[in-house]
């Protein structure tokens, strides 16, 4: 599987620039924590790599194709799939309507249900009913059943208790296992980084580490000095 | 009064079949489509233009109309889902209030400001009940309405076409960032509905007020029978459309009550707009 590059990638917001020249790449089967400070850019980089926001300069790769001026549906089609911050589940619609939506088969549906049994449960339920949990582990589910190439994960464990958060991340760990790409922003920093292989810090829109996320763990005054820009 | 309602329940199904294209519009493309009737009127009228200047048969004209008038929808809903994809509700809806009017003004500079001489698609009666005569225009509108609603509710609720429209009105940048293309469905959207009306006022305009104004405000009413199933549910959208043409059919009847007919729209309108509204009136009361 070939790898989303992300060359020197600026965004815009109103009058200012919000991320400078980031480059980095996803390789498939590793995770990616993308952490920093709140207003640093993080979420604008998704943004803009899936397709929501334009990027200002740069480009975006998705293996040997260049997608900066794609579609966010041409980009999903190419296997890129985004998971916004707060709980983006359709609320009108059952979990199953949620899952059918990315899963096209029966049996992936089945499949996914399988991974999370507090969700086969409420399976004909709508999800606006589910508590906020269950409606992340359904945003959750419908990545999982598109069997995407590259996710990103903006904020998964927002508004979550850490005990539902730390339910969550063995999936996102199993799915890169399958093979993914997966770039993983989040807030509690300790336990991105626990989950993941590679790791970038943003500051101020620009980028201050990129490294190994275990010697970001192991190193608390790189972290601290990574998230001030010093 | 009998006589009068059934009378009225040809105007009935007309709204009720644009209360349900404007229900879709509502709930699926996040527009009040004021152009719905306007688009259906224009069609209309090119097929009547056709058929008494070009000498094109009565039905071939219609379905040339009919696609005319779909097509119309369409290119409003390409041009709204490519430059006003992010923009309100209420700024998608205006641009319609727009078109309404740019689609009566055009059609009193290319056909006049009188009505126009429709042959009629359906004549005749269909059947009598007790002496009250029932035309086959009567029964086509009521049971194409009530197919229409229920076709499009089985589209909504049993296909994955439906489903996806459904996600896309729901979120619609997150529907997109799964793949699902919210410009292709937008403008399918816009074109089916608006092939509905020009059907719908192809079949009924012959056996009613059919000049270009009349026909463009046959919005009103039919957001009166939308507004109450608060523009999400097609089955009160149809009721609505129903009773209020067999409500005034009825009140045409009555000589002192007969001017009504013409308010009872906007008094149906008023009434479910302050009704919608009286737990907000009470809780600032309190």
């Amino acid at each position: 599987m070939s790898a989303l590059q992300v060359k020197d990638v600026t965004v815009t917001r109103g009058a200012g620039a919000v991320i400078r020249d980031v480059a980095f790449s996803l390789e498939p089967g590793r995770i990616t924590a993308l952490v920093g400070p709140n207003g640093a850019g993080k979420t604008s980089l998704l943004e803009a790599i899936s397709g929501v926001i334009p990027a200002a300069s740069g480009s975006v790769h998705i293996g040997d194709t260049e997608v900066t001026k794609h579609s966010r549906v041409a980009r999903a089609k190419l296997g890129l799939a985004h998971i916004e911050q707060g709980r983006a589940v359709f609320p009108g619609l059952t979990v199953m309507e949620n899952l059918k939506l990315t899963a096209r088969t029966w049996p992936r549906v089945e499949e996914v249900l399988a991974l999370f049994p507090e969700l086969d449960k409420r399976r004909n339920s709508p999800t606006a009913l589910l508590s906020g949990g269950e409606q992340q582990m359904v945003v959750l589910a419908r990545a999982f059943a598109a069997r995407p190439k590259f996710l990103l994960i903006d904020e998964m464990s927002l508004g979550l208790a850490p005990v539902v958060f730390t339910r969550l991340l063995p999936m996102v760990t199993r799915f890169a296992e399958e093979g993914a790409a997966i770039l993983l922003v989040e807030q509690f920093t300790h336990l991105a980084l626990g989950v993941s292989q590679d790791a970038i810090v943003v500051s101020s829109g620009k980028v201050t580490y990129q490294g190994s996320a275990q010697d970001l763990l192991n190193s608390p005054e790189t972290l601290h000095s990574a998230y001030l820009g010093e | 009064m009998l006589q009068g309602a059934l009378a009225g329940l040809a105007a009935g199904g007309l709204y009720a079949v644009l209360a349900v294209c404007l229900t879709l519009m509502s709930r699926l493309v996040r527009v009040v489509n004021f152009s719905q009737s306007a688009t259906g009127m224009f069609g209309c009228y090119v097929a009547v233009w056709l058929s008494i200047h070009i000498g094109l048969p009565t039905w071939a004209a219609a379905v040339v109309g009919i696609v005319l008038g779909s097509a119309l929808s369409a290119l409003l809903g390409w041009i709204i889902s490519t430059w006003l994809a992010e923009a309100d509700i209420g700024t998608r809806s205006a641009v319609t209030v727009a078109v309404l009017l740019l689609l009566i003004s055009l059609s009193f500079i290319l056909f006049g400001n009188k009505p126009q001489p429709f042959h009629p698609l359906l004549p005749g009666p269909a059947f009598s009940v007790n002496g009250v005569v029932v035309s086959q225009v009567t029964v086509v509108t009521v049971v194409l309405s009530v197919l229409i609603a229920l076709g499009c509710r089985a589209l909504l609720t049993k296909t994955s076409f439906g489903l996806e429209l459904r996600a896309l009105s729901e979120r619609p940048t997150t529907a997109e960032l799964m793949g699902i293309p919210a410009k292709p469905l937008a403008v399918a959207v816009w074109a089916a509905t608006g092939l509905l009306s020009t059907l719908v006022i192809t079949i009924v305009a012959p056996s009613q007020s059919n000049d270009a104004t009349s026909l463009s405000m046959l919005v009103v009413p039919a957001s009166a029978a939308a507004l109450l199933g608060g523009f999400r549910r097609l089955d009160l959208a149809v009721v609505g459309g129903l009773v209020l043409g067999m409500a005034q059919g009825a009140v045409a009847q009555v000589d002192s009550l007969s001017v009504v007919r013409y308010f009872l729209p906007f008094l149906v309108i008023v009434g479910l707009l302050l009704w919608s509204q009286r737990k907000e009136v009470w809780d600032v009361a309190r």
